[in-house]
């Protein structure tokens, strides 16, 4: 049953569809490896003699599809599906987008590949070696190359604030992951001393501000008053916050190297910029709320948009405890440990994730032009990742907790295991069920793509 | 030696910056900022379909598939149940 309302272009959507598929089948892999590296953290002789998946190297490989391989993906879906839309244009190019899909999908296969063999470069979130940090570099620069030559043909002359966002993702990050992975040095990817653990914060934290955030603001903006079928609250308070975001988020990085040799103004900078972050968080979430103040349930009216505004609370709770984790005193317990995870996992699973998903979910019936396969099973994984990623805050709270303050008390890492041990099988159940939701959301997705829905009986 | 990339990115990230500001300021991007707040709504006629009534065969398979996450879940929760009992002894 076709719905008679939707305009399919000629080009047929084909680069936003190569990413939802993409999103979707990386999802499962990015949250088996969670929950892989999750088990072996309870059992760590499961894999015993399996050089390829001990934790060392199913850690990283499980962080770099998550990022690279799930939720970017999710959210360029969305943005290659609202940029044309919004310019009221087409696509600048459907070809090059499609080959920006199997590329990325080949690198995403050589990150798997090459960090299960264990060449690896050894940097946190920058563990990709040489070749594929080019690989990274040039599909960034295509989805660059599509998303200005689609602005440069619009209709619309007005860039609408998810434009905005997207484009700043898409620029900072190809900048950003040159410098981070030092990308002039192809042999060991880093600096000497010091100055390489600041470049690498920098990036570090970066990668998700500067990818992850405008990405998701972007689509945030532009489902949230579709869903609702309001008008944004107020575009000029979105690009105060867009320009805010730009300013005080490139600087934030060190707060990772507090207890570090590193230059104290340069600390100084880092915490107030990750106070600051106040501004342009509060800047997008008041604009959100407020698009969507009294009409909740035209939120809970569409899958999509419940995804969407589950991550914006998120993001609230994200960045508030971004903000204060940054302060020294609070630090000195909750750096070095499992609180770090948990905040992580708030940010990437329950904020961008959960926009990711939401994006995807609301641009569906537009692409395919049908209704979602399963409204139930897509109601279901719903659930199941936010049950999951509350779960892992409480818990890794908990474990953070427990280790932080153990440690600044003198005590040694190992008298430590055994009264965790319990908060990791709870992190390895909650584990299951992530992947279990990225099951069922692949089946979903794949359905709504691929096959017509049952006729009525 | 990492000074001279440091500084020829920043200057690359303030060049953009100011460049992309300026361009937007002089393009008239910031005037009209009422009617963006309405773009949104104006790029897409509306096209959410009623959902569609799936065919028995369909009902059925939604139906398996949900038991069989059931399933999974309640491992999960078994799992849990056993370790909490247990947490003693490890």
């Amino acid at each position: 049953m076709e719905n008679q309302n939707v305009h399919i272009p000629a080009s047929g959507y084909r680069t936003a569809k190569g990413f939802c598929l993409t999103s979707a089948f990386w999802m499962m892999v990015a949250t088996f490896m969670g929950l892989l590296g999750a088990t072996e953290l309870i059992a760590p002789d499961i894999t015993e003699n399996i050089g390829w998946l001990v934790f060392g190297r199913v850690r990283p490989i499980h962080i770099n599809l998550v990022l690279f391989g799930f939720v970017t993906p999710g959210l360029m879906a969305a943005a290659f599906y609202y940029i044309p839309r919004l310019l009221r244009t087409e696509l600048y190019s459907e070809t090059l987008g499609v080959g920006t899909v199997v590329l990325w999908n080949a690198a995403l296969v050589g990150v798997v590949v090459s960090l299960a063999a264990g060449h690896t470069q050894g940097r946190e979130y920058a563990e990709l070696i040489w070749p594929l940090d080019v690989g990274v570099v040039v599909v960034f620069a295509m989805v660059f190359v599509n998303f200005v030559m689609t602005v440069a043909t619009r209709k619309e002359p007005v860039l609408y604030v998810s434009v905005w966002y997207a484009l700043a993702g898409v620029v900072l990050t190809t900048l950003t992951y040159c410098l981070g992975n030092i990308i002039w040095r192809p042999d060991t990817g880093a600096l000497a001393g010091i100055p390489d653990a600041i470049i690498l914060w920098f990036y570090g934290h970066n990668i998700f501000g500067l990818l992850l955030t405008p990405l998701s603001a972007g689509v945030a903006y532009y489902v949230i008053p579709r869903a609702v079928k309001a008008p944004l609250y107020s575009h000029t308070l979105s690009l105060v916050g867009f320009w805010a975001l730009l300013v005080v988020y490139t600087h934030i990085g060190t707060h990772h190297l507090l207890q570090v040799p590193v230059p104290t103004w340069l600390k100084v900078i880092s915490i107030v910029d990750s106070v600051a972050m106040v501004i342009p968080v509060m800047a997008f979430l008041i604009n959100i709320w407020y698009t969507a103040k009294g009409r909740l349930g035209e939120i809970h009216a569409d899958i999509g948009a419940k995804f969407v505004f589950t991550g914006t609370i998120m993001y609230f709770f994200v960045s508030i405890q971004g903000s204060m984790m940054a302060l020294p005193q609070v630090q000195r317990v909750t750096h070095f440990n499992n609180w770090v995870v948990g905040h992580a996992h708030i940010g990437v699973l329950g904020f961008a994730g959960m926009i990711a998903l939401g994006g995807l979910y609301y641009i569906l019936p537009y692409l395919t032009g049908r209704p979602l396969y399963s409204r139930f099973l897509a109601d279901f994984q719903y659930w199941m990742v936010l049950i999951g990623v509350s779960g892992f805050t409480v818990v890794l709270t908990i474990v953070g907790l427990i280790q932080g303050n153990a440690w600044l008390n003198g005590e040694t890492v190992y008298r430590l295991l055994p009264p965790v041990h319990i908060y990791y099988v709870l992190r390895a159940a909650l584990g299951l069920m992530i992947f279990s939701s990225a099951l069922l959301g692949f089946y979903n997705i794949t359905r709504s793509m691929f096959f017509e829905p049952g006729e009525s009986s | 030696m990492y000074l001279p990339y440091f500084v020829t990115y920043i200057a690359a990230g303030l060049i953009i910056a100011l460049a992309v500001f300026f361009w937007a300021l002089r393009n008239g991007q910031f005037r009209d900022q009422q009617r963006a707040r309405f773009l949104p709504l104006e790029a897409d006629p509306e096209a959410r379909g009623a959902a569609v009534r799936k065919s028995r065969f369909a009902r059925l398979e939604i139906a398996a598939l949900f038991f069989l996450v059931a399933a999974g879940l309640a491992a999960s929760a078994a799992v849990v149940v056993f370790a909490l009992i247990n947490a003693n002894r490890w």
